[in-house]
């Protein structure tokens, strides 16, 4: 993946009930076709969740990171 | 004397108002509807026939001092401390909090306005409220679909509430053999916090309620009675019961990147100021915080931000704590923090005598006069704590 694309960064990180999984689907709303979504979350339970959502959605997890202080996933949209 | 504007008549309105020291701050309330409405009532009215007696004049709940002014806020100038309402009225302020909650958006769905205006909707008036119960209480069999139709709901528990009051209903009734229910939702699982969904999606599953997962509301055919996905997945049904969309009231801020797509007001989640602003705090529905839109998040805030105008240190810890009626004269709570994830707690009928207790209790704590017993009770009742407690009475529940 070019490192010029356009990505949205969503910062999920610290967030209480309902979580991270609501600021995915506001993101995929909103988004298009070819667009990135980079989402960051604390909480672990968001792993499976992306996955899950991915395969359902019909879109692309480029990758899923454990970094030191946070989970980042980053996501291609393929289906609108 | 600091002259405090909070704007908005509802629960975290009322009870900053309640709070805040006299000797300190002149407070003025302006609300744009004289009345002020218990909210939760609405899920009775809908699902149980309640009583419509819901709702109180704003004025009696404020202390004498407190100014009330009931007018339409429709622009607010963050730099300039100056606010204008509908009518032409000018107020001015040293600090202001702004509590205006959220309002349905119906309308960005399309079909959905149509959809509610038929059957009625439990998250805005009495009136739809009682069109629910008027429909409900019409059915005879068929497909009864109810679901969350964006990801952010006011009440996160609400449309889980309303499908398993639904199902009690039917099946006293009789119906049950004769009807389908169907729940969606936006999200992987029936409740998005893993902790709440433990408890909740055995007991869909042994109430026979269908659910439907990633279920991300497009747009609903009301001539063919379907509603579809963005997912390319599509539902029929004979009565459709769906939460809206929310968003922030129709005010025009200064500046106005002080408001997200959803009109909602950009909070430091835990100093609980405006961002990019001096003497402005939101607290409540109108926020987005990362948390539950609920009144006791809108209480706790309401306490930080107190703290915060006098002057004492003050922190937000995103606490929620939501009562969830699982129908069957049984409850849960869902409890977390930004730090702790939500807790799988027991579902007992003192949970829900606990929420049932709530339609009286409200007007009373609405006055910060429980405050004392309520901060005993929410330290008791810390997700941290609970989490540590590993066998927290887990029964198995149906
Ligand atoms: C069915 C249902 C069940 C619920 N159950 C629970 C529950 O069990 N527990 C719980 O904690 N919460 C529950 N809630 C949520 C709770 O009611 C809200 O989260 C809470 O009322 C939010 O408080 P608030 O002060 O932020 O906003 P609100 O109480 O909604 O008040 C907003 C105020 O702003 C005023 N306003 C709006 N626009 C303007 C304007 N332009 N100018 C001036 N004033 C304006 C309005 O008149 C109103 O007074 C439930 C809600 C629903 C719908």
């Amino acid at each position: 993946m070019a490192e010029t694309e356009p990505r949205t960064v969503v910062d999920a990180r610290e967030e209480s009930c309902p979580g991270p999984i609501t600021d995915l689907a506001k993101a995929y709303r909103r988004s298009k076709v070819g667009d990135v979504i980079e989402l960051w979350a604390t909480d672990p339970g968001v792993k499976a969740d992306v996955r899950a959502w991915a395969a359902k959605t019909q879109n692309e997890v480029v990758s899923i990171e454990d970094q030191a202080d946070k989970v980042v996933a980053v996501l291609k949209i393929h289906r609108r | 004397m600091k002259r405090v504007l909070i704007i908005g008549g509802g629960s975290g309105a009322t009870f900053l108002a309640n709070t805040l020291d006299r000797r300190q701050f002149e407070t003025t309330v302006v609300s744009a509807s004289v009345l002020h409405m218990f909210q939760p009532g609405l899920l009775y009215i809908a699902f149980k026939n309640a009583p419509a007696g819901i709702t109180r004049a704003e004025r009696r709940l404020l202390p004498r001092h407190v100014h009330f002014v009931q007018q339409d806020v429709t622009h607010v100038n963050l730099r300039e401390h100056r606010v204008r309402t509908q009518a032409g009225m000018e107020l001015t302020y040293d600090e202001v909090v702004l509590a205006t909650g959220v309002q349905t958006a119906a309308a960005r769905i399309p079909g959905l306005e149509e959809v509610n205006a038929q059957f009625g909707d439990y998250h805005s008036t009495i009136e739809q409220a009682q069109k629910v119960w008027r429909h409900l209480a019409e059915v005879r069999g068929g497909t009864i679909v109810i679901g969350q139709g964006a990801a952010i709901c006011k009440c996160p528990p609400s449309p889980l509430e309303g499908v398993l009051l639904a199902e009690e209903f039917l099946r006293e009734r009789g119906l049950k053999s004769r009807t389908k229910l169907v729940y969606f939702t936006p999200y992987p699982r029936p409740y998005a916090a893993e902790g709440i969904n433990d408890i909740v999606a055995p007991i869909l599953q042994a109430r026979g309620i269908e659910v439907r997962t990633f279920f991300d509301l497009d747009r609903v055919d009301t001539a063919n009675r379907t509603i579809y996905s963005i997912e390319g997945e599509q539902i029929p049904y004979d009565l459709a019961l769906i939460v809206p969309p929310f968003i922030g009231a129709p005010i025009t801020y200064e500046p106005a990147e002080v408001l997200d797509e959803d009109r909602l007001i950009i909070t430091d989640k835990f100093s609980l100021r405006v961002k990019g602003v001096e003497s402005a705090f939101a607290i409540g529905d109108a926020t987005n915080l990362p948390t539950s839109k609920a009144g006791v998040g809108a209480h706790l805030e309401a306490k930080v931000v107190a703290q915060a105008l006098a002057a004492k240190p003050a922190r937000f810890d995103g606490r929620t704590h939501c009562p969830m009626d699982l129908a069957y004269g049984k409850g849960t709570f869902v409890i977390g923090s930004y730090a702790a994830p939500t807790v799988k707690y027991a579902p007992s009928r003192l949970n829900h005598w606990m929420k049932a207790a709530m339609a009286r209790v409200y007007w009373i704590s609405l006055r910060g006069w429980l405050d004392p017993l309520f901060d005993v009770y929410f330290r008791l009742t810390a997700p941290e704590k609970l989490a540590a407690r590993k066998a927290h009475r887990l029964r198995p529940a149906a």
